[in-house]
């Protein structure tokens, strides 16, 4: 082994490794929060983009923010009136109810979509097990002939039971969940699921990527989230007639009150509403990548002070300051390479076991990130060898060699 | 005046070694010369400056005053000219100095490296010469004493240098392969006119030299 910075890692076998697991945890660090952090909110944004539909109409007074919306918000008729007033340019308005439930330990958005509308909201994605809610629409029908019918006199108050929502005839009670809900809550089809004060059937397990990890009938979710008012929904999909511009669509149907946004604008309304967690998290980052690098450096520091008679007998056979400093630094690059390799392997297999535990959160290890801290990495290295690699060149070789 | 013949000139030096109360004045104004293709041994008491000497030749150390020219070349040419200089120079120290993490072989690899050299077989015919081939694949550690020592040569010479420095090289070598090596020296200083300045407490060794001169007290006594 003739390339010396190469030997001097060989020789120094349990010191060089433990220099590299630094920077393997520093990148590890670096690539699994970045990937955890920007996976799990990008992969909400890449569920709203497989929703088949360009424009999200919503109430104005929310602004420009959507992840908060839920509960009764635009009356359905808005959806009628704007159909029927853009007729050419809108193919198909379609109402959802989002409200906040508790499944599998954590919070969810339900969705409540009519059933002919599910496939819209699911990209296409077929159901992999059981059956869609209320497929034949009895439940919708029956809840509408209750609710919306003109009062007689004798029937002004109209209560419905939990028995009577949940009555075989009507199946209002029941839940479609996507397979990572699946896997995380460990649900199967038909099993009861207890959330929002009630008792939910699973009839359907859908491929996750869909708008939602939970969706049931809207009137349910109208009737049971938005107080007996089976009227209003929370947003509404537009579908545009084939070839509609978004924007252009987007300004013509707004109206006073309420607001349209773009499907693929969502994804920028979430950066900027949690852009903030990432700063946070590369704050982190950057302060897990500095340890890295001062380990590198006392490990190099340590390195030029144990091998001052070494570094000595190359000046002495006229090594310039440049050779001396670029074996410095290639035993910091070296380490620096097998650490970087460690820890984006790492970063795999901390992903890989993070989505293994906790499902329901998504790890995506980028080329960019890897990019990143493969830069990271080889800046980190060059710098911290400079102070290592200078006093290298400061050694007095007479002290070094021992003479007298 | 810089004669044509004189690789080393060597005056006035003086050097000091150690801080405060400990510093000791080793060199105490010293002149040298060597001549070109010179076989030169230094003797004297321990304690006397040689190894401080040699060092301050080697340019390992700066003299605190003083001159030395090599080959009309001022050791005070400022840093780029001493590195250059030392890729001239061989060194044997008392102590070998070899790398311990690279074989034999590729010690001498890496001398020549950082001199801008690459093996050109000198190496190898020098491993063979001083009886060490079979260990040029060895850490320093798997080798003898003996075999560190001759191995430490092959590194000082294998680039052909022009001033070769030798402290005590056959300090740790039994009286055989003292000899051998001792007769190698002669033999490169005969052939190639390698100028050598050996530093020595042996009489025997001192004879395989031209010229032997004594130190004492930071001087040369017979120059």
């Amino acid at each position: 082994m003739s390339y010396l910075p190469l030997a001097n890692i060989l020789h120094h076998k349990l010191r060089s490794a433990l220099s590299a697991m630094g920077i393997a945890i520093g990148i590890c660090m670096l690539v699994t929060l970045s990937g955890l952090s920007r996976g799990s909110l990008y992969e909400i944004a890449d569920r709203w983009e497989e929703v088949d539909a360009e424009l999200i109409i919503y109430p104005e007074i929310w602004g420009r923010n959507l992840t908060t919306l839920s509960g009764s918000a635009l009356p359905d008729r808005y959806g009628d009136k704007i159909a029927a007033e853009h007729s050419r340019l809108i193919e198909r308005v379609v109402p959802v109810f989002l409200w906040p439930i508790r499944l599998a330990g954590q919070d969810q958005t339900v969705v409540g979509v009519d059933p002919q509308n599910f496939n819209m909201l699911v990209g296409g994605r077929r159901l992999r097990q059981g059956r869609l809610f209320d497929p034949d629409g009895r439940f919708a029908g029956w809840l509408e002939n209750t609710l919306l019918a003109p009062a007689g006199e004798d029937q002004e108050i109209v209560e419905i039971t939990k028995d009577q929502l949940a009555d075989t005839d009507h199946n209002g009670l029941e839940m479609v969940i996507d397979t990572r809900l699946a896997t995380a809550g460990g649900y199967r089809l038909g099993q009861k699921v207890f959330t929002a004060n009630h008792h939910f059937t699973i009839v359907g397990i859908v491929p996750a990527g869909g708008l939602a990890r939970a969706f049931m009938p809207r009137r349910t979710a109208q009737f049971l989230f938005g107080n007996g008012d089976i009227t209003k929904s929370t947003l509404m999909f537009i579908k545009l007639a084939g070839g509609g511009e978004p924007a252009a669509a987007a300004r013509k149907i707004k109206r006073p009150g309420t607001a349209v946004m773009q499907v693929d604008q969502y994804r920028g309304m979430l950066k900027d509403k949690f852009g903030i967690m990432f700063t946070y998290v590369d704050a982190v980052n950057v302060v897990a990548m500095v340890i890295a690098f001062l380990f590198i450096m006392i490990t190099l520091y340590t390195m030029v002070l144990q091998r001052t008679r070494e570094i000595a007998i190359l000046k002495s056979s006229g090594a310039s300051n440049f050779f001396l400093i670029r074996q410095v630094w290639a035993e910091s690059m070296l380490l620096t390479a097998a650490g970087a390799a460690a820890g984006v392997a790492l970063s795999f297999l901390a992903g890989w076991g993070i989505e293994a535990c906790r499902p329901l959160l998504t790890v995506t290890i980028t080329w960019w990130w890897i990019a990143v801290a493969a830069a990271a990495a080889l800046l980190g290295a060059a710098a911290s060898s400079l102070y290592p690699a200078w006093r290298a060149t400061r050694i007095d070789m007479l002290e070094a060699l021992r003479f007298e | 005046m810089i004669r044509d013949q004189e690789t080393l000139i060597a005056r006035g030096l003086h050097k000091s070694l150690g801080k405060g109360r400990a510093r000791l004045h080793v060199l105490r104004g010293l002149d040298l010369t060597v001549r070109r293709g010179e076989f030169l041994a230094v003797m004297g008491p321990s304690g006397c400056g040689k190894s401080t000497l040699l060092g301050v030749l080697g340019l390992i150390t700066p003299p605190d005053e003083g001159t030395v020219t090599i080959n009309g070349l001022a050791i005070t040419d400022g840093e780029v000219a001493r590195t250059a200089l030392r890729r001239r120079i061989g060194f044997v120290f008392q102590r070998f100095n070899l790398l311990g993490v690279l074989s034999a072989a590729d010690n001498v690899a890496i001398s020549l490296r950082v001199r801008g050299l690459k093996a050109d077989g000198a190496a190898d015919e020098l491993f063979e010469a001083l009886g060490v081939a079979h260990v040029s694949r060895r850490k320093p550690a798997e080798m003898s004493v003996g075999e560190q020592q001759r191995v430490a040569v092959v590194r000082a010479m294998a680039h052909r240098p022009e001033l070769l420095l030798a402290d005590e090289p056959t300090g740790n070598l039994d009286s055989k392969n003292a000899a051998s090596l001792l007769e190698l020296f002669r033999q490169i200083n005969h052939r190639r006119r390698q100028t050598i300045v050996m530093i020595t407490h042996s009489a025997e060794a001192a004879g395989y030299a031209d010229r032997i001169v004594h130190m004492k007290d930071g001087r040369i006594l017979d120059q």
